[in-house]
């Protein structure tokens, strides 16, 4: 009991920082239509910039240095690579946003070296306990800001005009354009949500284990997320996340790590094969 | 679209259809493949040289295969190089195990690769683009710790398998040289057979598919036998260079074909030229003498930059480099080298004209 709970617990806390690295991979995918494999890229830059700024201006200038910092890259980003790509085929954005993920990595092996950066404590490290169940304060608040960002991200598509915009675009990009909405504008503030989401992911998974170059390959894990809850899902990006962590937490704590690695992928096959489209996907029906 | 030359006429089905058009291209295309026969005794051919060149052959029939698949169909693999390792152990199982020669062995490989292929190819029925994508890389995944898992005895596990020197009647290719002239007939045939099979009813249907499969549909093509046919086609292509590489390295590991590589070759396909033969060819020379580049220049930069960043550099240099020759190629050159080559021929044939 006590394993399966540690693991449990572990695989929530996992699950929370794919759910959120997912969410940002589905808000832009839901307006470009691009798949952003540089997400776990994004967490990574966004990591090491939180660690060495908090080091140089304290906790709160350097949170808000960063945030302003990992914003301008995923502007940049957007800008100066994806837009010239609009209306190239889906390979051109693919493999555009995997190359830039390794200019990321690259750069920030430059910048920052091999080495494991020590980042601020912000959870008290005292655990407290429901019913006998131990739960550490890094998995209480994981779950709450994913319970959070889901109502905030529900609220912001339903209610708020800018929101709707989204939606319009996700569905259609000339038509938005008729419109009267800037789509490219709405390209901008997408990738900007997808760079604050990473660096909420980032605060996280720092306190979980310090910064590092390699936090990019998380990226590479969030993949089975989001296709397993459906791209363009906001619910299935958490619920995803949530499937693919617990089951990576699960299947390590007990029968290998090696599998643990796997599960997720083998998970995705055969949600691709039954639901193509994914647990909440939106199906399209193609017309010629 | 690119011109003919000048003066060239079809008034024969035979000449609509051909490749070779003037004698001009013919006497080229003998040259070079005598060029080609010649290689290693040409004075400036050095073992180093013709490693770099055997590298390349072996990876231009991967990209081939990667090239079909991709370019010609559209069907998006990013698990290209896991069957190249499927080739690779196949091979080397059928030689160390069964005792089989070289000769029955390779096909052999591209068989069991292509079948594997079809095996992960069969989502492709019902996934499209991006999803069959992931899809595939979930086969890169799901290849790799088969191999690292499933009977240690037979495939080693993690440290994988070694071969002696590939030797076929008495013949041993245990140099650079013997394994070019192993490689390089194989290669020219190999391309031989795809650029004839991009013409054939099976290209243009794969062709057809591409371009939007459910009209293809509409027009008579069986989807289902057709994007299993181009998964089998790209996978044999796979399973052969896989094949090759493995009498060239004589050994295998299962974090040999990495992810990396698979995202590697879909890049070469980009700078080289999605959907043409030429391109694919242009691209694997271009990455593979860029790669060389790379290493001859991380010693260099090392020395000059402070001793901080020289053991960074060497770690990071490779990422960058291909990051920025994919972002800028895609960002400039969209349709690769395999275009610039038309657009120069194109400035060449009408001169002293401008147009066209």
């Amino acid at each position: 009991m006590y394993f399966f709970v540690y693991f449990l617990m572990s695989g929530i806390f996992l699950g929370a920082i794919y759910a959120i690295i997912s969410l940002g991979i589905v808000i832009i995918y839901k307006s470009t239509k691009v798949f952003n494999f540089a997400q776990g890229h994004l967490l990574m830059v966004a990591a090491l910039l939180g660690a060495s700024l908090t080091q140089r201006f304290g906790l709160i200038g350097g949170f808000v240095l960063t945030v302003v910092g990992i914003s301008v890259v995923g502007l940049l980003l957007e800008r100066l690579t994806l837009r010239p790509l609009i209306g190239q085929p889906l390979i051109a954005a693919l493999l555009m946003t995997i190359a830039l993920g390794y200019l990321l990595e690259g750069g920030a092996l430059i910048l920052w070296g091999e080495g494991l950066y020590k980042y601020p404590a912000l959870f008290p490290s005292t655990p407290f306990t429901i019913s006998s169940i131990t739960v550490s304060q890094e998995v209480a608040w994981a779950f709450v800001v994913v319970a959070v960002s889901f109502g905030v991200f529900v609220l912001f598509y339903q209610r708020t005009l800018l929101g709707k915009a989204m939606r319009a675009t996700a569905e259609d990009h000339e038509v938005s354009q008729s419109m009267g909405i800037r789509v490219t504008n709405i390209f901008s503030v997408s990738w900007l949500i997808a760079a604050l989401l990473a660096f909420v992911s980032s605060v996280f998974l720092g306190s979980l284990s310090g910064a590092h170059y390699l936090n990019s390959h998380l990226g590479l894990k969030a993949i089975p997320a989001v296709l397993v809850g459906g791209l363009d899902s906001i619910v299935g990006a958490i619920i995803g996340g949530m499937i693919v962590g617990l089951l990576e937490s699960l299947v390590t704590g007990y029968l290998s790590a090696e599998l643990g690695e796997v599960v997720p992928f083998i998970v995705l096959l055969v949600v691709l094969l039954v639901k193509p489209y994914g647990l909440f996907g939106l199906v399209r029906i193609e017309r010629i | 679209m690119a011109t003919r030359p000048a003066g060239v006429y079809d008034v024969r089905y035979e000449q609509d259809i051909a490749v070779i058009r003037t004698i001009p291209q013919w006497i080229t295309l003998g040259l070079f493949l005598v060029f080609l026969c010649l290689l290693p005794q040409l004075p400036f051919s050095s073992r180093y040289l013709l490693n770099v060149v055997n590298i390349i052959l072996i990876m231009i029939i991967a990209i081939h295969g990667l090239n079909i698949l991709t370019g010609f169909a559209g069907l998006i693999s990013v698990g290209h190089s896991a069957f190249m390792g499927v080739g690779a152990y196949a091979c080397a199982s059928f030689m160390l195990w069964f005792d089989l020669s070289i000769w029955i062995a390779l096909p052999l490989s591209g068989l069991t690769a292509g079948l594997v292929g079809i095996l992960f190819g069969l989502p492709s029925l019902r996934l499209k683009g991006f999803y069959l994508a992931m899809a595939t890389i979930a086969a890169q995944f799901i290849i790799r710790s088969f191999f690292f898992h499933f009977k240690p005895e037979i495939f080693g596990g993690s440290t994988g398998m070694s071969l002696k020197p590939v030797s076929t009647f008495g013949f041993v290719f245990d140099t650079q040289e013997k394994i070019y002239y192993l490689v390089m007939p194989i290669t020219v045939i190999m391309t031989y057979f795809a650029v004839n099979l991009i013409r054939s009813r099976m290209g243009r249907a794969f062709v057809a598919i591409r371009d939007n499969d459910l009209s293809a549909e509409i027009m008579g093509i069986s989807l289902f036998s057709y994007k299993l046919r181009a998964f089998f086609v790209s996978c044999f292509f796979a399973g052969i260079a896989g094949c090759l590489y493995i009498v060239f390295m004589r050994t295998i590991r299962p974090d040999q074909y990495t992810l990396m590589d698979s995202i590697w070759m879909l890049g070469i396909l980009i700078i080289g030229g999605l959907g043409s033969v030429l391109g694919g060819i242009l691209g694997t020379i271009f990455v593979k003498v860029l790669d060389e580049v790379v290493l001859v220049l991380t010693p260099f930069l090392g020395g000059i930059l402070p001793s901080e960043y020289a053991s960074r550099i060497s770690a990071s240099l490779g990422l960058v480099v291909f990051g920025l020759v994919v972002v800028l190629f895609l960002i400039l050159e969209p349709r690769g080298l395999a275009h610039r080559w038309e657009i120069l021929k194109n400035r060449f044939r009408h001169w002293p004209f401008t147009y066209g």
